[in-house]
């Protein structure tokens, strides 16, 4: 683990570049996606991005961007660091004790002022819940919505991958839906970053990649919830 | 040598009928005058008429005379030119029409429709009609031009009728077109997806039933939803349907309709339009026959056609309703967790 020291704080290196840089595509492409897809379903209400041809153009940029980023996220986690099962797939012992303290934790606890029970490593960033949902989504919901865009993006010579799925009125249905589903995501990810010991606590290391914590804390760094 | 003695043959039976006439003149059934015109050897090509393709025509049915009047029995021994027949005195309305648009300066009636295998637009598909226009404009140049606001300009002028926007039709419907793959298909352009399947390869298929009954199973000449995905998922043929826009009503008037500029039109704002649809039929003489399909054929996921999709044909009220509860229910937690949070503020101080 990478620690810089100063008697009252340390700082630890949660977000290496290449994960920064993943994230803030990521992110920058699927606000984009969502904005340029809702001009493409409702294009008399929404003109944000000019013609329906430009929204449809930056809508297929976005996409390729948002897979091209998913692309370095897992190159990077697999191959380069080889910690994608252990970042990202609960253990026993989360399925087993860490979903419900952690559930009991953001439901009950946190409204208590009582601390977050996981404390965020480099090894271990995310709590059990945080896996959780991170499989679901990382795993299934982003390669399904991009495998259904760029079928949808190649309908002349995927069409036969177009018709194994059902056809277009089912693959575009499909894209919608997860689609909307990702954003209902989002929505929840951007509040929980909220509830660092300040509400930006939590976005300033994915910034620049330094977690401050304070030293008079455990090993783990834990720095979530001041008393 | 037998193309004349075929003219004279024929020149003297006229001559022979035309003297037993009170007045020397006798109206010439059709099949006298096919037996020159239809023959390259006897006249130009210009005068040339396919005598099958005349036959299945309105003007087939009138008959030659109904519109060459001035043609003697002594045609063409009696040296006269024959005056040209003025379509107006049948076609006024659509003369008149036409007659104000730009295109009248540069092509009369007969340079876009041979009257001797002139069907109405109901009985010719869309690449028919399109084959019309492309006589003078040609299709690389149409695509280049339509490029400069159209996206992926050359497919959409593959899968429309070029009066789909240019005429006065209001609305559109949706004709189907049995097609199958195309194999020498070049993914780059997308030109040339699917090709029509003709009636000769149909009638094979259906052997001594009649080729509609490959898709109206049942032959009411009504195609329910159910035959539609039995016809779909079918493994005994290859065969898709294409859809294709095709307008409701054809003027002659060929304007720019300004709606075709913006994409909603048929992108957003079609889906309900395109619940009227039909399979076009081809016929032994190369028209096409119209058969009624159930409303929900372009629109229905899973039992309409998986080979016709129109962006924006998914854009209805279930999915956008299940997409907002979706959404909301993202909000849950952000709007749920936050009052509490907001509640509990002290707690945390």
């Amino acid at each position: 683990m990478t620690t810089h020291s100063t008697p009252d704080t340390q700082k630890i290196l949660l977000q290496p570049v290449p994960v920064r840089i993943w994230h803030w595509l990521n992110a920058f492409g699927i606000i984009t996606l969502g904005i340029s897809g809702a001009q493409i379903r409702f294009p008399e209400f929404i003109s944000l991005f000019g013609s329906y041809k430009s929204a449809i153009l930056l809508h297929n940029t976005a996409g390729i961007l948002v897979a091209v980023s998913f692309a370095l996220w897992f190159f990077y986690y697999t191959i380069i660091t080889q910690k994608m099962s252990r970042l990202y797939i609960p253990s026993g012992d989360d399925l087993r004790h860490g979903l419900i303290r952690q559930a009991i934790f953001y439901f009950y606890n946190y409204f208590q002022g009582k601390p977050n029970p996981h404390h965020p490593s480099p090894d271990n960033k995310f709590n059990p819940l945080q896996k959780s949902a991170y499989l679901a989504i990382m795993f299934v919901l982003v390669p399904l919505v991009s495998l259904s865009g760029i079928l949808l993006m190649n309908v002349g010579p995927l069409r036969q991958l177009v018709l194994l799925v059902g056809g277009l009125k089912i693959l575009v249905g499909v894209h919608f839906l997860l689609a909307c589903s990702l954003f209902a995501f989002l929505f929840t990810h951007v509040y929980l970053a909220t509830l660092g010991s300040t509400p930006l606590a939590y976005f300033k290391p994915m910034w620049t990649g330094w977690e401050e914590v304070e030293g008079h804390e455990d090993e783990h760094g834990h720095h979530a919830l001041k008393p | 040598m037998g193309w004349m003695l075929k003219r004279w043959g024929l020149g003297l039976a006229m001559a022979a009928l035309g003297s037993l006439t009170p007045f020397g003149a006798l109206a010439l059934e059709s099949a006298d005058c096919l037996g020159c015109h239809s023959e390259t050897e006897v006249v130009t090509a210009k005068l040339t008429i396919d005598p099958n393709a005349f036959d299945h025509t309105a003007h087939g049915e009138l008959g030659c005379s109904a519109c060459h009047a001035s043609v003697t029995a002594q045609h063409p021994d009696d040296g006269l030119t024959p005056s040209k027949p003025v379509c107006r005195d049948c076609h006024q309305p659509i003369a008149e029409e036409y007659a104000k648009t730009g295109h009248a300066v540069n092509a009369g009636c007969s340079d876009c429709h041979n009257p001797h295998a002139v069907h109405s637009a109901r009985q010719v598909s869309g690449h028919d009609m399109n084959r019309q226009c492309a006589a003078c404009h040609q299709p690389d140049e149409m695509a280049t031009a339509h490029s400069d606001w159209l996206p992926q300009a050359e497919l959409h002028l593959e899968m429309l009728p070029c009066i789909t926007c240019h005429t006065g039709s209001e609305n559109y419907v949706i004709a189907l077109y049995l097609s199958r793959p195309k194999t020498d298909y070049d993914p780059t352009t997308h030109k040339g997806v699917f090709e029509l399947v003709s009636f000769e390869e149909l009638k094979e298929l259906s052997g001594d039933q009649a080729i509609a009954t490959l898709i109206d199973a049942d032959g009411n000449g009504f195609v329910s939803l159910t035959e539609l995905k039995q016809f779909n998922g079918s493994p005994s043929h290859t065969l898709r349907l294409k859809g294709m826009m095709t307008p409701e009503i054809v003027t002659h008037n060929l304007q720019i309709l300004n709606n075709r500029w913006d994409c909603t039109f048929c992108h957003a704002s079609g889906p309900g339009t395109m619940q009227t649809s039909f399979i076009a039929l081809p016929r032994a003489d190369g028209t096409y026959d119209r058969l009624p399909v159930e409303k929900g054929a372009i629109l229905d996921a899973l039992n309409g056609t998986p080979d016709f999709y129109m962006m924006g044909a998914t854009r209805n009220a279930s999915m956008n309703l299940l997409g907002l509860a979706i959404i909301a229910g993202g909000l849950v937690m952000p709007v749920g967790h936050g009052f509490l949070r907001f509640l509990t503020r002290k707690n945390r101080q």
